[in-house]
């Protein structure tokens, strides 16, 4: 099974690495697991007072589609409002990467991972 | 009726038995039995969970040079050589019994996977259908740190350092998930279990990363 140029170019060259301070007001932070594997994947956006979301960084330990389907999610919202950011989808992801049927689960974790980013700056904003 | 002479303490562990035909000789025989009590022919396996198998009580706590006296008994009585000039058919069972013996031998001689086999028998796996993802903060926030801290270390001491840790934590959570077993506490049997499987992917990594350390400081 050969993996797609776009899932090993993210895997290979992985775009917003690193963190935010999670204690920030307009940071959401998102850290979710895959237990089946033992994947720990955090993901955290970064909120405009406008709702635009300005940046976002994650920090992936796991398999190489893992890390990639997070790459790709922090570039996806980056100048989307946190509503748009929402509606990302794990198969949008596993399409754009072509994961191979045994690693949709990595797409799973990273549109989770998202939610869950936006969860968190939803319940700082209440 | 006579019950198959197993010649182990575990056939009173073993489920009531019903009763089947024999595939050879067509006579009625005991449906956990491995050998027809009348004409000795091997039978197919049962679809017995892997404690019922190999004859023990099904619960965290087992002794393992019991486990592998049961299963070394059935592995006797199912080596290939015994059925050597058997009819195919016979041989092929002889097969697929050792094959299920192992798969039962092997997930509960690793604590791990036992107490994880165990919790998809009781109903509340760790892995599978609608639980791909897990949020537990306490436990992620530590494997994130664990992870981190493995990433920049630095030499092969720091990885040791920070896999004798973890080690001594896999030891605690073994004791916390036979604890929580004994006590018929599922849901602490769980996050214990999948505390010890992130523990026992983080060995694994550090494994790599000690490998890939050394590597690096060879002389070119």
């Amino acid at each position: 099974m050969a993996y797609s140029e776009k899932l090993i170019d993210h895997f290979e060259n992985p775009r917003n690495v690193g963190a935010f301070d999670k204690g920030d007001d307009s940071v959401g932070t998102g850290l979710v697991g895959a237990p089946a594997c033992g994947d720990v994947m955090k993901l955290q956006i970064k909120v405009g007072p406008d709702g635009i979301i300005e940046d976002a960084k994650f920090k992936t330990f796991g398999c190489g589609s893992a890390i990639a389907s997070s790459s790709l999610v922090t570039e996806w919202v980056k100048g989307k409002t946190v509503e748009e950011a929402a509606t990302i989808k794990n198969t949008d992801i596993a399409k754009h990467l072509a994961l191979p049927p045994v690693k949709i689960h990595c797409s799973v974790l990273a549109e989770d991972a998202i939610k869950a980013a936006i969860e968190d700056y939803r319940k700082k904003h209440a | 009726m006579q019950i198959t002479p197993l010649a182990t303490d575990a056939d009173s562990a073993r489920p009531a038995a019903a009763f089947g035909a024999c595939w050879s000789c067509r006579g009625p025989v005991a449906a956990a039995a491995l050998f027809c009590a009348t004409c000795k022919a091997i039978q197919p396996p049962q679809p017995l969970d892997h404690f019922a198998r190999l004859g023990l009580a099904p619960g965290f706590d087992i002794q393992v040079p019991v486990l592998d006296q049961l299963y070394f008994g059935f592995q006797r009585q199912l080596h290939p050589d015994r059925f050597a000039n058997a009819a195919p058919r016979a041989r092929q069972i002889s097969q697929s019994q050792a094959v299920a013996f192992n798969d039962a031998y092997e997930t509960l001689k690793s604590p791990l996977a036992r107490a994880t086999y165990l919790l998809a028998l009781r109903g509340l796996p760790i892995d599978g259908e609608g639980s791909h993802t897990i949020r537990d903060m306490e436990l992620l926030d530590d494997q994130l740190e664990r992870r981190e801290k493995l990433h920049e270390a630095p030499d092969a001491a720091a990885v040791e350092k920070l896999a004798v840790a973890a080690r001594s934590d896999a030891a605690a959570c073994l004791g916390e998930i036979s604890a929580a077993f004994a006590a018929g506490n599922l849901a602490a049997a769980r996050l214990a279990t999948l505390r010890l499987k992130y523990l026992d992917k983080f060995a694994d990594e550090a494994r790599n990363r000690r490998a890939l350390l050394a590597l690096k400081s060879e002389p070119a």
